[in-house]
């Protein structure tokens, strides 16, 4: 009896202790101890010129995974996000040739994101079908349409005046990470501030109850999959601003970063749980890494596994302590 | 001839609530025992234990004279004991041989390849053997219910079970199929196959059984030879002493004042038959009925839950149509429903969610919540609700089953429903928890809620509620006065005896 309780209050100890680690502190101590690695290991790492550089970097990863955080946290997977931000680049792009009008372009590439998330959660929770198959078919069928639309080729001559919102600055700031920023705060403020995210939550924690709570679980679950492809859109005209070209081909395995961020940030597949911040840690860690590892010259195929490898780890010890 | 199985002083106890207490218990050999027993009056818990599915706190288990423990419910089946529950275990997708003899097909050679030849002939001889015309071939998902226990049965019998558990195993059952059953479990007995039958349906135990064993509150409360045993005798075991402390009971007052709601030939998608009755403002209506008696379905249909409504239904005398919980929600109506984690609650976040999330709208201005103000409803809530430990931050998984049950009750509470529809509110609480969950619902009674209170445990109809209706097999039947019956008497109508 004695021997049992004493073990119980040394799990308990240990318990807390991983419980700390698990949370948002436990991402941010693994962000700062990346930061001391590669300010050792680099005399350029820690300067603020390329602390904003990082932010620019992983301001559109950033923008996508708040998307995804919304769908993640009802239970569901969206996979089309990276074809997504191609197809809504090219809308984009092809529109302004043709108007001329950066205030339209802009529109019709929220459009074509905001319309293409709408089927893929009108196939989901209307049609029945997995999340997982509707918007794996959509990452082809909005790619190909892309390529079918541009004929593979990018749609360059773009006005100057459209390269502001993914390479123009202001003040010392990028622009995009000016928009990403913006994009946080409402996402965090929809999430956390508001009865939408607490139904969001709630779907994902357990979708029956929240029907009988009285959730309307079907128009919330559409509302994520719109969000997601609202913002993959907005990820798409940032990567052709920052071009001045779209390139049907962009975002190419745009998803598993994406993900990457959001499951890194502490969000469960399964629904429920996870937090625009920590998709925010997420992704910076993930930027962090690529962009330390580029500055010391890791090559780029190492930096894959050391990445691959760090994604597991963290994953592995916040699953190990959830039971 | 040793018994086949001698249960001896198992006791069980699940944080603060002591499922088994002393249970003595012994199954002869070649008989067919009965356990019978309320809902939470550990059934389920000896079971679970003689299947290895939960360790017993201490007792004694002899198999065939040898003492034994059971340690997970695969050694169970290499020890012999083999249980059919009410959710089947069986791969649709894989045809009835490969499910008869799942894991433990015959297999040949270095690659274990499946004799298929070998599979197909042993089923047919099982199917056979007990006269079942399905060919071993066909896919488990088309063939129906009753053929599925019965594939189920089977599968048991593959691996020389010798100790049957059937767990309510005529539930979804046509005639037919239930006489099929009983003459599988003729011949079982025949066989040399022990069986432990638990079922709601007192005449299916009279029709097949040897011998009744009633469990109440965790305790054996008699065992009992079916020959020569009387009804009567078995519901007064079954139910227990009062629940002690006298609740508070409202006036005669309760049919004078206002019709709350008023359902005329109601019927949903998954209700048997089209039910009529009216609730009252400030009363507390008892619909009590045994399972398949169609309760749930009702009060899921009721919060607009069930798909493709009949009848009418009127709210303060207008008459109104919902098809779905916000719809009911909007019209004023709350729903508890009876399946704690599955319908219930979000396990894995927090009290304070859990409590606030059909109030949140009291909570916002112009769309932005007030964290500060959730925070203080959550906490006034679980104050008034005496929730122990008053940790509101604390994931709901984290709790007691009692404290569980108060928080899924506790979220209509700054709502203050019109109507309110419990169904089993008490379920898997201990005593203590109980009077106060009872006390609660008084309180919103006398508050002008109205409360239906849809529950299969018998005394706590009678002693809880106003007026009570008792559903038999999808019927209502007629309104009793709790004042002026018994327990028993309610029972033995919920359990069909009013034909």
């Amino acid at each position: 009896m004695n021997h049992s309780t004493h073990k119980n209050t040394k799990d308990s100890h240990s318990h807390r202790f991983f419980k700390l680690l698990r949370g948002e502190f436990g991402l941010f101590l693994i962000l700062v101890v990346l930061l001391i690695t590669f300010s050792l290991l680099s005399p350029f790492f820690f300067s603020s010129r390329n602390l904003l550089n990082i932010t620019r970097q992983i301001s559109i990863t950033l923008i996508v995974a708040i998307g995804m955080t919304f769908v993640i946290l009802t239970g569901e997977i969206d996979l089309s996000v990276g074809s997504l931000a191609a197809l809504a680049g090219v809308t984009t792009a092809a529109t302004l040739v043709a108007t001329q009008s950066i205030f339209l372009a802009i529109l019709a590439g929220l459009a074509m994101g905001m319309g293409v998330g709408f089927i893929n959660g009108l196939l989901t929770v209307y049609g029945r079908v997995q999340s997982f198959i509707v918007t794996l078919a959509m990452l082809g069928v909005a790619r190909g349409m892309a390529l079918v639309w541009t004929g593979g080729r990018p749609i360059s001559q773009l006005s100057e005046s459209f390269s502001f919102f993914g390479a123009g600055y202001v003040g010392p700031i990028p622009a995009s990470s000016l928009i990403a920023g913006i994009v946080f705060c409402v996402g965090l403020f929809f999430l956390n501030q508001t009865k939408h995210g607490v139904y969001i939550r709630s779907i994902g924690a357990n979708r029956e109850a929240a029907r009988l709570s009285a959730i309307p679980v079907k128009k919330y679950r559409l509302i994520a999959f719109l969000v997601s492809g609202l913002l993959s859109g907005l990820g798409g005209i940032l990567i052709t601003s920052r071009l001045l070209s779209a390139q049907p081909t962009a975002g190419e395995g745009m998803e598993l970063n994406v993900i990457a961020a959001v499951i890194l940030g502490g969000a469960s597949l399964s629904g429920g749980i996870g937090t625009v911040f920590g998709t925010l840690l997420g992704a910076m860690i993930i930027g962090v890494i690529d962009n330390g590892m580029n500055l010391i010259g890791v090559s780029a195929f190492f930096q894959q596994i050391v990445k691959g490898a760090i994604i597991l780890i963290a994953v592995l010890i916040k699953r190990n302590n959830s039971q | 001839m040793h018994p086949a199985l001698v249960l001896k002083r198992i006791s069980k106890r699940f944080g603060g609530v002591q499922a088994l207490i002393d249970v003595d218990f012994t199954l002869e050999q070649g008989e067919v025992h009965a356990l019978l027993g309320e809902n939470g009056a550990g059934k389920s818990t000896l079971i679970k234990i003689l299947t290895g599915v939960h360790q017993k706190d201490y007792g004694e288990m002899l198999l065939f004279n040898d003492p034994v423990t059971v340690t997970d419910p695969v050694d169970a089946r290499f020890k012999g004991i083999a249980a059919i529950y009410q959710e089947l275990s069986l791969v649709e997708s894989l045809n009835v041989a490969q499910n008869i003899f799942l894991g433990h097909e015959p297999v040949k050679g270095f690659f274990h390849r499946v004799q298929k030849n070998v599979l197909l002939t042993k089923a047919r001889e099982y199917l056979e053997r007990f006269k079942i015309p399905i060919d071993p071939k066909t896919p488990v998902w088309d063939i129906g219910l009753g053929q599925k226990k019965i594939i189920e049965i089977m599968k048991a019998l593959s691996i020389q079970a010798k100790i049957l558990l059937l767990d309510e195993p005529t539930t979804g059952m046509s005639r037919a199929e239930i006489e099929t059953l009983f003459q599988i479990i003729q011949d079982l007995k025949k066989k040399n196959v022990h069986m432990i039958y638990i079922s709601h349906h007192l005449e299916e135990v009279f029709e097949i059984c040897d011998r009744v064993t009633v469990l109440r509150d965790g305790k054996n409360a008699g065992t009992f030879p079916v020959q020569g045993l009387k009804m009567d005798t078995l519901v007064k075991s079954m139910i227990g002493t009062s629940l002690g402390e006298e609740l508070p009971k409202k006036g005669d007052a309760s049919t004078d004042s206002a019709v709350v709601l008023r359902m005329e030939k109601f019927r949903s998608q998954n209700m048997q038959k089209p039910v009529s009755f009216q609730l009252h403002r400030g009363e507390i209506l008892g619909v009590t009925g045994i399972i398949g008696s169609g309760k749930s379905e009702l009060g899921l249909a009721l919060f607009g839950a069930d798909p493709k409504i009949q009848g009418k239904v009127f709210v303060d005398a207008r008459e109104v149509r919902f098809g779905s919980p916000l719809e009911a929600k909007k019209m004023g109506i709350g729903f508890i429903p009876e399946d704690r984690k599955g319908q219930g609650l979000f396990l894995g976040l927090s009290v304070d969610h859990n409590i606030t999330v059909v109030a949140l709208h009291q909570l916002e201005r112009f769309g932005v919540l007030s964290l500060r103000k959730k925070k203080r409803m959550a906490l006034s809530i679980a104050q008034s609700l005496k929730l122990n430990p008053l940790r509101i931050e604390l994931p709901v998984h984290s709790l007691s089953g009692g404290n569980q049950q108060k928080i899924v009750l506790g979220k209509w509470f700054y709502r203050r429903p019109k109507i309110l529809i419990l169904d089993e509110p008490t379920r898997g609480v201990d005593v203590g928890a109980k009077r106060e969950i009872y006390r609660l619902i008084r309180k919103w009674a006398d508050q002008g809620v109205a409360v239906l209170l849809l529950s299969s445990e018998f005394k706590e109809v009678h002693e809880v509620c106003d007026r009570i209706l008792v559903l038999y097999r999808g019927d209502l039947l007629k309104e009793i006065d709790p004042k002026r019956t018994t327990t028993e008497k309610i029972m033995s109508m919920a359990l069909g005896e009013h034909v």
